[in-house]
């Protein structure tokens, strides 16, 4: 990552949001621009570079949905995280599926808003890694030239099915994966709402790499949204819709 | 076919369905066959119209004709009595004083029937429009009004957590920013609760029933909780995995929400929850098992009414009282319950039961 403070477009119609996201996100380092319409992040993304855009869904105007497919448009290796509400989970599915790459859930804490940037922001520096190179998250390791899996280097029996979503996942670890686009990239766009079936399978792929899959660290459910191969096993925020407070406050003081 | 009778159906065409037919029907029953009087019953409405002279038992009489299927043509009073019929379902009556064969009088009780079965289907696609349009517009404003909270909470979280991470601050200004922390929490909880209940009273018009995979339910229900359950375990069993009921998606829910909660708020110590489904003929039993304060009996009875909180800890832990009121009103509008058992060695058990619509359940 440069040591230039990575620039962050704020995208909401509401002042005040934007007011106190901007005020802490320039004294904790980031570099924040201001934008209260999709109209207005599109002229700033033609002129200006971004590491990263915060995009409100709900918006006057042209709408969070409709900037976000500009915006894919004209960058397509932008991160861009949506601002959302709780109880709006088809409008989350259907800004990943549209080339979001996660969502914040309003009200969040600026330590889980600077989580989900850094962690975006990571993702698009790295360069692309080819299709063999092994992925190593916490104690699972996949190694994608001989289709297998080890645990804590031991192998782990896969069925092709199993091997392919957790593939899928874990090349796209940190992200949040619909249950859509995970069905049609393993079994084809025809099965694209099969999600019961999807289930099944991974409650079985959990039962071989969790150590307890009742409580999943690697495998993790975003509720009704899909699921998210986390990229920190030891803890953090990428498995977490939103923190409490209690636990914001306890962790960092 | 009479000439009456044919001016009769001519003037038909004009009666006006989306105004009560009854009062245009009679008259024109009356004037177009020059009788001295004629009155309809109307069974679905329970009411009565009439027109020309009648006499104080008329109404008591055109009701016999309906309860008691009286047909009967009198000579010697003028009197026809006619029971209005929709296929085979009587649906009021009809009563004449004057001149009429039998057969018009037939033919005539046909067409009114066939006039108010119209009407009342004409009623009934409107009312149900109405529910329709009633619903959307409550969702717009429930969803602007969530909106509207969740600006100014978002603002006042995204500054008291800034503000604390920007650092430098002393341990009175800490506490300080911790308390809006807490306090704007509650605020968002209190309004997220409100908002729910508010959308789920308009399920008072129609459960929106489907088929509900119920492992999956609960497994998102727990990953949507972790925040409250800090990391406690949870153990999940489902006495199939296939197991589905055919119910309301949004109530059963907001249910499981509210009890999975509850067990992470009032869990001590590290100790597990349990969820557990079971099938009964006929029914699903839900249950939600922590191990925490007891509550007692007297309160047991009163936790799941609207606003209530047990004294024991309405100071220790936060709540609105709502949650619990939304999850009994979701049992019940599918013909469910809601109950607990809490004591101090086998700790609290929430339940629900909903019961398994037939056409809704899986195969084993």
């Amino acid at each position: 990552m440069s040591s230039a403070p990575i620039r962050v477009l704020l995208v909401d119609d509401e002042s005040a949001i934007r007011r106190a996201l901007r005020i802490s996100l320039d004294e904790l380092g980031f570099e924040a621009v201001e934008a209260s319409r999709g109209e207005e992040a599109l002229l700033l993304v033609r002129s200006e570079s971004f590491d990263v855009v915060l995009l409100d869904i709900q918006m006057p105007g042209m709408g969070g949905m409709k900037t976000l497919v500009r915006l894919r448009a004209l960058a397509p290796r932008m991160p861009i995280l949506m601002l959302t509400v709780q109880d709006s989970e088809e409008h989350k599915v259907e800004a990943l599926e549209c080339g979001a790459d996660d969502y914040i859930t309003k009200p969040f804490s600026i330590r889980e808003c600077i989580a989900r940037i850094r962690s975006a922001v990571r993702r698009a520096q790295t360069p692309e890694r080819s299709e063999d190179a092994p992925v190593q998250i916490g104690e699972v390791q996949l190694l994608p030239a001989r289709r297998t899996v080890n645990k804590r280097g031991k192998p782990i029996h896969l069925t092709k099915k199993e091997y392919d979503i957790l593939h899928y996942l874990m090349t796209h670890a940190g992200r949040a994966v619909t249950y859509r686009s995970l069905l049609g990239s393993v079994w084809g766009a025809e099965y694209r709402d099969e999600v019961d079936y999807l289930r099944t399978f991974v409650r079985q792929l959990r039962k071989k790499i969790e150590d307890d899959p009742s409580n999943p660290r690697y495998l993790l459910t975003d509720p009704y949204v899909g699921y998210r191969f986390t990229e920190n096993p030891e803890g953090g925020v990428s498995g977490f819709s939103s923190i409490s407070t209690r636990q914001d406050f306890e962790s960092s003081s | 076919m009479s000439e009456k009778l044919h001016a009769f159906i001519q003037q038909m065409t004009q009666v006006k369905l989306h105004l009560n037919p009854g009062e245009q029907l009679v008259s024109l029953i009356q004037s177009t066959f020059e009788l001295e009087a004629a009155a309809i019953y109307d069974a679905d409405m329970q009411k009565v119209y009439e027109a020309g002279e009648w006499f104080a038992e008329m109404e008591n009489i055109i009701r016999n004709v309906y309860f008691f299927e009286s047909v009967a043509d009198d000579p010697e009073t003028g009197m026809v009595r006619r029971v209005l019929r929709i296929g085979n379902l009587p649906v009021g009556a009809l009563l004449l004083r004057g001149e009429m064969d039998s057969q018009t009088s037939s033919s005539l009780a046909d067409l009114v029937a066939i006039t108010f079965d119209r009407y009342h289907s004409h009623a009934n696609v409107n009312r149900t429009e109405s529910a329709r349009q009633t619903e959307q517009m409550r969702t717009t404003v429930l969803d602007s009004l969530a909106h509207a909270y969740k600006t100014p909470l978002t603002a006042i979280r995204a500054a008291s957590t800034g503000l604390h991470a920007m650092g430098n601050l002393t341990s009175a200004q800490i506490q300080m920013v911790q308390l809006i922390d807490e306090q704007s929490g509650v605020l968002d909880e209190l309004t997220s609760r409100l908002l729910t209940t508010a959308r789920l009273e308009d399920h008072d018009l129609a459960l929106h029933k489907e088929r509900v995979f119920i492992l999956p339910l609960i497994e998102d229900v727990v990953a949507g909780c972790r925040a409250i359950l800090m990391g406690r375990r949870v153990n999940i069993c489902v006495s199939r995995e296939s197991l589905s009921i055919c119910c309301d998606r949004d109530l059963f829910l907001a249910l499981l929400t509210q009890y999975v909660e509850n067990a992470g708020k009032y869990s001590t110590g590290d100790s597990p929850i349990a969820i557990r489904v079971a099938e009964d003929p006929g029914e699903i039993i839900l249950s939600v098992h922590n191990f925490g304060p007891v509550i007692q009996p007297a309160d047991q009875e009163c936790v799941f009414d609207r606003f209530f909180r047990c004294a024991d800890t309405a100071g220790r832990v936060s709540g609105t009282g709502i949650g619990l009121s939304v999850a009994k009103q979701a049992a019940q509008a599918h013909g469910g319950d809601v109950w607990l058992t809490s004591d101090a060695t086998t700790g609290t058990t929430f339940f629900a039961s909903f019961p398994i619509d037939p056409k809704g359940t899986s195969e084993p």
